[in-house]
């Protein structure tokens, strides 16, 4: 669906996107993870015709970007980060005037607004003036605004910022409900509980590059990032510490802690194994703690950064 | 585009703030404007007259006389008084000022001395002085100076030829001090603004009022153009499948819009309520009315390029508008400036619309004299569009 080549742009000596590569299949979530200034609404920019690239190419669809704007503006739905409504208008001016500048007939329009109302569920808000709408609101309206023309791609670029638990979730099963209907999607966002829960796969940006791209599972292994279990003995003694030691070389114990640390592949599947080894070496245990892969200690590996909000 | 205009239209209307700033505002301010400058009230379009306070301490026949002939001029009105009532009621600010005719006045009349007359006034008040000295000071000059002239020939007469008989000396008198109906006098006679019935002060009061309050509106326009980059709907427009240059052309169009409404509801305006003669060449109004909207939305625009963010337009368009105005004839009429400022004034849009509609209001003139201003008006408004443009491309549809 989305064929990004070797696309580069920069602003006099800053360069904010080098030689980005990345593929999307139609009906895939494919997650740009990156903090703020990583070149993530460069990026969504490129792809939506608004900012040319010095190098390389994006087809989308099978057009090429920089032939045939106008169609691939129709082929997208992009929703800004800012808020960008008329806050003096209503719900529904807002979307009749956004919707209309895609020459869609009026009763086409009308029908496809309220139909879009029912999917950010705002039906009963419509004749309220946006400036009385909570950010999350706000922030469903800016999503409606983005479908009313049926996108067959919809860019999110940071779609939760400064939204309440319960809007998110609302903007979450926006997502996923558009996702089943077979929509494309591409999720910028520094949040990465967001990109573990939809996005089938992501690319990691820090400064312009994409420093890593796949599906959660390919990201783990380059990164090389593995679950940890730490195991707290109830009788610490030095023989038995000797013991466990001994019989399980990769059990690493810390002493200021008094813990073992095992390195495993997979924490449901493994933990079982390391409890029993344990206490087949004797060992008495009084409390376990598991730490699965995420995103942030990938995150962390692969840029050697934290990514805060 | 026209949908971006209407989008326009609508935000317009639901801002009441704008609505009133627009049309309520100009209306309120012309009208005040238009009472300052003189053109309209009570006293038959003219300026209300200025009490006098006089004390007259000599109370001679000559004194009552000259208090007499005063009482009778339109502009002022006697109120008698005594002295010290007089500085007191000038000092508290009551009266402008008090003309005090002390003891003796008629005698000085008759010995040709100076004459014992002051007129003590509140320096702060020179306008309303100054409506007074024409009038005052030839009243008193003309009745004073004909008491001295009589005097002096009689007693020539009679020091030179004691034996001519009453009448001689009556008629010799008479011919050599001419009396009101044969005196010397200019006849003051204006060609201008005759052929119509509207004040000039109106005029003044409405195309400068109008055009000053249609700078800020459009200038509010333009500044929208940054509020939306700023609150990212220029952004979201770029990313339809709109042209780049329709949003600044909608703006421009809808900028234009305003200024023609404005404009028009100005004249109405001053037509129904101020009884502004509108009795005037037609299609060159509707020309002056399209020119002048061209030229200051053009501005307007102008303005907000220029500026980076919506605050910085704020305050530039302020401070612009302010100083065109205040040079260009919007705030004081520019032939009580002096005359370097009025060839400043060439340099504003203000000093070209008003002059317009002096020319159409006051001078009367046909379409053809009043084209140069409007050719003017409307290159003004090309230049300031294709540097909108540039600076559009440049700055406000830039993403990065």
């Amino acid at each position: 669906m989305i064929t990004v080549r070797s696309v580069s742009k920069s602003y006099g000596n800053i360069e904010a996107v080098k030689n980005v590569s990345f593929s999307i299949a139609k009906g895939e979530i494919f997650g740009i993870l990156g903090p703020n200034g990583a070149g993530k609404s460069t990026i969504v920019n490129i792809l939506n015709t608004l900012i040319k690239p010095d190098k390389g190419d994006v087809i989308i669809d099978g057009v090429n970007i920089n032939n045939d704007g106008k169609t691939v503006k129709l082929i997208m739905g992009v929703v800004p980060q800012e808020i960008a409504l008329y806050e003096e208008l209503t719900a529904h001016e807002n979307l009749m005037f956004w919707g209309g500048l895609y020459d869609i007939p009026k009763p086409e329009l009308k029908a496809k607004v309220k139909e879009t109302l029912g999917i950010v569920d705002l039906v009963n808000r419509k004749d309220d003036r946006i400036k009385t709408f909570s950010g999350g609101m706000k922030r469903r309206i800016n999503i409606a605004c983005s479908l009313l023309h049926n996108p067959r791609i919809l860019v999110l670029d940071e779609p939760t910022v400064g939204v309440d638990p319960q809007n998110r979730h609302h903007i979450f099963e926006v997502i996923e409900r558009l996702n089943r209907e077979g929509m494309t999607i591409i999720y910028t966002t520094h949040y990465m509980e967001e990109a573990e829960r939809f996005c089938d796969k992501i690319a990691i940006i820090d400064t312009g590059q994409i420093v890593a791209q796949g599906t959660l599972k390919e990201l783990k292994h380059i990164s090389d990032i593995k679950d940890l279990v730490t195991i707290k003995l109830a009788d610490a003694e030095k023989e038995t510490i000797a013991r466990i030691a001994s019989e399980n070389p990769l059990f690493r114990f810390d002493s200021t802690s008094s813990t073992f640390e095992v390195e495993c592949g997979n924490i449901g599947k493994d933990t079982p194994i390391i409890i029993n080894q344990i206490q087949k070496s004797g060992g008495v245990i009084e409390r376990i703690n598991t730490r699965g892969t995420n995103l942030e200690s990938i995150y962390l590996k692969l840029t050697g950064k934290e990514l805060r909000d | 585009m026209f949908k971006l205009f209407k989008k326009d239209l609508i935000l317009f209307l639901h801002d009441q703030r704008s609505v009133i700033l627009t049309f309520f505002l100009p209306v309120i301010l012309i009208t005040l404007f238009a009472f300052a400058y003189g053109s309209i009230g009570s006293y038959n379009g003219r300026s209300e007259p200025v009490r006098l306070l006089v004390a007259d301490l000599d109370q001679t026949s000559s004194s009552k006389e000259i208090i007499h002939k005063i009482d009778s001029l339109d502009d002022i009105i006697v109120v008698v008084s005594d002295s010290i009532n007089s500085r007191e009621l000038v000092v508290k600010g009551d009266y402008v000022c008090a003309l005090i005719i002390y003891k003796g006045f008629q005698d000085s009349l008759e010995y040709g001395d100076s004459t014992p007359i002051e007129l003590i006034y509140d320096r702060s008040r020179e306008m309303e002085i100054g409506i007074l000295q024409q009038n005052l000071i030839s009243t008193i000059m003309s009745s004073t100076g004909e008491t001295i002239v009589h005097n002096s020939i009689e007693e020539y007469l009679q020091d030179q030829f004691p034996d001519i008989d009453k009448s001689t000396r009556e008629n010799i008198l008479k011919t050599a001090i001419k009396k009101d109906d044969n005196k010397l006098s200019i006849k003051w006679t204006s060609i201008v603004g005759e052929k119509n019935d509207t004040k000039l002060g109106l005029i003044q009061a409405v195309a400068g009022t109008a055009i000053l309050m249609l700078l800020f509106s459009v200038a509010g326009v333009g500044t929208s153009i940054l509020e939306e980059k700023e609150n990212g709907t220029i952004n979201r427009l770029l990313y339809s499948p709109l042209k780049r240059s329709a949003i600044l052309y909608s703006k421009m169009l809808f900028a234009f819009f305003i200024s023609v409404l404005q404009l028009t509801a100005m004249f109405l305006f001053a037509w129904l309520v101020l009884n502004m003669d509108m009795n005037v060449n037609m299609p060159g109004l509707i020309l002056m009315i399209i020119a002048t909207s061209f030229a200051v939305s053009s501005l307007g625009i102008f303005l907000a390029s220029i500026a980076k963010t919506r605050q910085q337009a704020q305050n530039l368009s302020t401070i612009i508008i302010l100083v065109m105005s205040a040079i260009g004839g919007s705030m004081i009429p520019l032939f009580i400036m002096p005359a370097i400022l009025q060839k400043i004034a060439l340099l504003s849009v203000n000093y070209w619309g008003i002059q317009g509609f002096y020319d159409l209001f006051w001078r009367v003139l046909p379409l053809k004299e009043i084209l140069p201003k409007i050719l003017i008006l409307m290159s003004i408004g090309v230049v300031m569009t294709l540097a909108s443009i540039q600076l559009f491309k440049k700055r406000i549809t830039k993403l990065q």
